[in-house]
């Protein structure tokens, strides 16, 4: 009767089905239970210039450091940050500006991830229609509109790669297997789009989360997923009407979407099962935002997780990069750069 | 103090098997007594004698002084013993209140009055089952309340249990022996047969332990400890072997391949959008309390049950996305359920040891020739007698005949001649002594060992932590988290099954 399966589900709809954060994905505590080294207003774009690590506040490009000495203010907030070998800093910002060192390359609207290698420098777009501070409508429109280019350094001459990618919101260049591995936020799913262009193959899907910035690391890559997939919310993505409706006459911070931070007025959406019982906030509710960090091999395998859960604080992390043996991951929601030692994630 | 039974050099064989020989037992007025010994030692049948279930071959009985034999259990009643069975003996066509006041209906019966005095009667022993329900639509934890409630009707002096708290929560099981304590209070006398160890030491004011139809040892509970009770019960140490062990994490086995991807499985209001994974060469533990779904879960995964037509998730078991109709497509898939019910799902009793070995490959198309063969059921049977050690005259002997321990060996290999890929075990050790508990365990963890994927769903909690290499805890009709054993302590699985 199986073979009933694909007739019948076009009447009885398919399934729309959350992965469960299990396996090498399992919950723990470790980015609750990790080092705090600074506190700052929505930290973002960790990178190293120079052997010590840099992060973007708002406008502000700052130094990890004892004096978090501010390198740079920008005229609006920094969406991507990437550093060359040699210390050059190219710099995105949330008005869709793009700067390589000194120079200046137009033509993108919203840049949410930059990568250098070999002389090109790789950017991820993420939408043509939102900038990256309004990725919330970019979901909530069930746009599909990011691609990703490639821009010589030297000439500021921009090719396109790829295009038709729900929200690509991170890029990371695999150069043993020639290819640039990008997050397709949307399609909860990594990516893999060879260096001279072609076609766009899924190389890890299914994600529990929504995926963002990745990175090269120890042995593989980092992958920053900065919310969870919620039941709620995936059924409000199928509901286009009640979409529309939401839209337009509520305030977009209190709509029924993923979120970087726990709600903390009263008007936003209750964390959906994320009640106290008996004096204690369920850490295993579903949530509209979390704090996640995958450590993934060279086959872009998961291989261990970091978490703070539905009753942790350092939710929405949108950046990690592994420095000396540890992850450094900033929380945007929770407002704070973390230290985790590699081993203390769950394998 | 006084006795209000005394049994002397009781003997009963079957088919020249002894089953008790020359045992001497004593139960004092008001007393707590636990019966204790591995399946097969005797305690159903010295009770059963007792209660005038089965007749002693020789040997006398003392009932408050007079000698005693009673014809049946009717008579047994009328003299003030009752038994609660293992086996429930309720009436599963009438309803909850016609089973409790059975036998004592009036010419004109008035159901409203009997309803009344039922949930009444059931509310002041705290037991939260519904009079009017029939006796056929509830779970097992709850027929076994209206057999106790029916016995506690009855106003007996003395009440056998046999093995009363097997299929109850934490929850019910304090209220029970918070009834049994009321009941001694009131100088009511109690044979209690249990398996778990800890209830006998903490509830009982004297033990027996019986081993192969003998009285080993007798005393006050107060002189026993679990090391001395395992040792009486099956002639040697085994307490290392089982619950004791501290996991650590390089204990642990590594998970292998995805082989089951559960995503947002629903099924009526027993199974809610429940999403987990089950992996290979690993041992993965399911907790949950009566009633969170787990069985069911496991049950849709297996064919038994179908999820919801409309928005019922989906399975994909080994990397294919599957919906089975009926258990035999699982079966051929490579998912054995080895049922927790195995007197009503898990054998045919009044078959051999040899067909219902044979019955599984049989029933999935996995024998040689397709149809019926003497020659690989013998086969297939001495294999798998051999390899889980299933203790019998020969593999002809009836799996009914057979002690809880063996029977379970049968439904277990019964499964396994299946040539599964995922095996789920459904409480492998409900009404199971401890020495047959060792044996499966090990026969799980070889297992997974050999890189099969293995679910363990119990309800105790020792079997969990000390098994499993992951824990999934259910409520509600979904896993609501998982807990590595190594971090894992009784009160943290608990709270995330219960809140």
């Amino acid at each position: 009767m199986n073979f009933l399966d694909p007739i019948l589900d076009l009447f009885r709809g398919k399934a729309v089905t959350i992965p469960p954060m299990d396996g090498a994905l399992r919950p723990n505590t470790a980015l609750d239970d990790g080092e705090v080294i600074a506190a700052a207003l929505a930290p973002d774009n960790l990178a190293v210039l120079r052997g010590l690590p840099i992060y973007s506040s708002h406008r502000e490009i700052r130094r990890l450091g004892h004096d978090h000495a501010i390198l740079e203010t920008c005229p609006a907030d920094v969406s991507a940050l990437a550093v060359e070998e040699d210390g050059t800093l190219a710099v995105a910002l949330d008005d869709g500006s793009l700067r390589i060192g000194g120079t200046r390359v137009e033509g993108f609207n919203g840049v949410t991830a930059l990568a250098f290698h070999g002389g090109k420098l790789y950017v991820a777009n993420g939408s043509e229609h939102f900038r990256p501070s309004q990725w919330v409508s970019d979901l909530m429109h069930r746009k599909a509109s990011g691609s990703l280019w490639e821009v010589d350094v030297k000439t500021g001459q921009r090719r396109k790669l790829a295009s038709g990618l729900a929200y690509a919101n991170g890029v990371a260049v695999d150069a043993a297997n020639n290819r640039l591995l990008v997050s397709e936020s949307w399609r909860h799913r990594i990516c893999a789009v060879p260096l001279d262009g072609g076609g766009v193959t899924e190389v890890l899907g299914r994600l529990p989360a929504y995926p963002g910035r990745i990175v090269a690391g120890t042995g593989g890559y980092v992958l920053a997923l900065f919310a969870p997939l919620n039941r709620l919310v995936e059924f409000v993505l199928q509901e286009a009407q009640y979409r529309a409706d939401m839209m337009r006459e509520i305030d977009s911070r209190y709509w029924i979407a993923p979120t970087l931070s726990p709600p903390e007025n009263f008007l936003e959406p209750l964390q959906n099962g994320g009640v106290r019982s008996m004096g204690v906030h369920k850490p295993w509710s579903p949530t509209r935002s979390y704090g996640l960090v995958a450590m993934l091999d060279q086959n872009v395998r998961p291989l261990s997780s970091f978490h703070s859960r539905a009753n942790g604080r350092f939710h929405g992390v949108t950046s990690a990069i592994t420095v000396d043996g540890a992850i450094l991951a900033a929380s945007k929601g929770g407002n704070h750069v973390l230290r985790v030692l590699i081993g203390g994630g769950d394998a | 103090m006084p006795s209000v039974i005394e049994m002397r050099k009781i003997t009963k064989s079957y088919r020249g098997v002894p089953a008790v020989k020359d045992v001497d037992f004593t139960l004092h007025t008001g007393e707590v007594h636990a019966l204790l010994g591995e399946n097969g030692a005797g305690k159903s049948t010295l009770t059963k004698i007792m209660a005038g279930v089965v007749e002693a071959g020789s040997g006398e009985m003392l009932h408050n002084g007079h000698k005693v034999a009673f014809a049946n259990p009717h008579a047994a009643l009328q003299n003030g013993i009752a038994m609660v069975f293992q086996e429930t003996s309720l009436v599963p066509s009438m309803t909850v209140a016609q089973n409790i006041y059975l036998g004592e209906e009036k010419f004109l019966n008035r159901l409203r009055g009997i309803y009344i005095a039922a949930q009444q009667f059931l509310q002041s022993l705290n037991f939260s089952v519904d009079p009017t329900a029939l006796v056929a639509s509830l779970g097992a934890a709850k027929r076994q309340m209206v057999e106790i409630a029916r016995a506690v009707h009855h106003k007996a002096d003395v009440i056998i249990f046999d093995e009363p708290t097997a299929t109850l929560t934490p929850e019910e099981k304090r209220h029970f022996f918070a009834l049994m304590r009321r009941l001694k209070a009131s100088g009511v006398s109690i044979v209690f047969i249990t398996h778990a160890l800890e209830e006998a030491l903490a509830h009982a004011d004297r033990i027996s332990i019986l081993r192969d139809g003998e009285l080993i040892e007798t005393g006050p509970a107060a002189d026993f400890d679990r090391n001395k009770v395992v040792r009486a019960m099956v002639g040697r140490a085994l307490t290392g072997e089982i619950y004791s062990r501290r996991r650590e994490a390089t204990d642990l086995r590594k998970r292998g391949r995805l082989i089951l991807s559960v995503r947002d499985v629903s099924m009526g209001s027993m199974v809610r959008n429940n999403s987990f994974s089950i992996f290979e060469g690993q041992i993965t533990g399911v907790f949950g309390l009566v009633g969170s779904g787990r069985t069911e879960t496991f049950k849709v995964v297996s064919g038994i049950y179908k999820r919801d037509f409309l928005r019922g998730g989906e399975i994909e078991f080994d990397g294919r996305p599957v919906r089975y109709n009926v258990p035999v497509h699982a079966v051929e898939d490579g998912i054995v359920y080895v049922t927790e019910d195995r007197k009503l799902e898990g054998f045919f009793e009044t078959m051999s040891i040899a067909e219902n070995f044979y019955a599984g490959p049989l029933a999935a198309g996995l024998t040689k020739s397709g149809v019926v063969s003497f020659a690989e059921m013998r086969e297939i049977a001495a294999d798998w007698s051999k390899r889980l050690d299933v203790k019998a005259i020969n593999d002809n002997a009836r799996v009914v005949e057979l002690s809880g321990g063996n029977q379970q060996k049968v439904v277990i290999g019964k499964g396994l001649a299946q040539h599964p890929k995922l095996v789920i075990f459904d409480e492998p050790t409900r009404g199971v002594d401890v020495g047959a508990i060792a044996e499966i365990h090990r026969f799980i963890n070889q297992l997974a060992d050999e890189g099969l994927a293995v679910v363990v769903i119990s309800s105790y909690l020792p079997e969990v932590m000390n098994l499993s290499d992951r824990i999934l805890v259910c409520r509600q009709g979904r896993v609501v988290e998982e807990i590595s054993p190594v971090e894992a302590t009784e009160e943290k699985i608990m709270f995330a099954a219960v809140h």
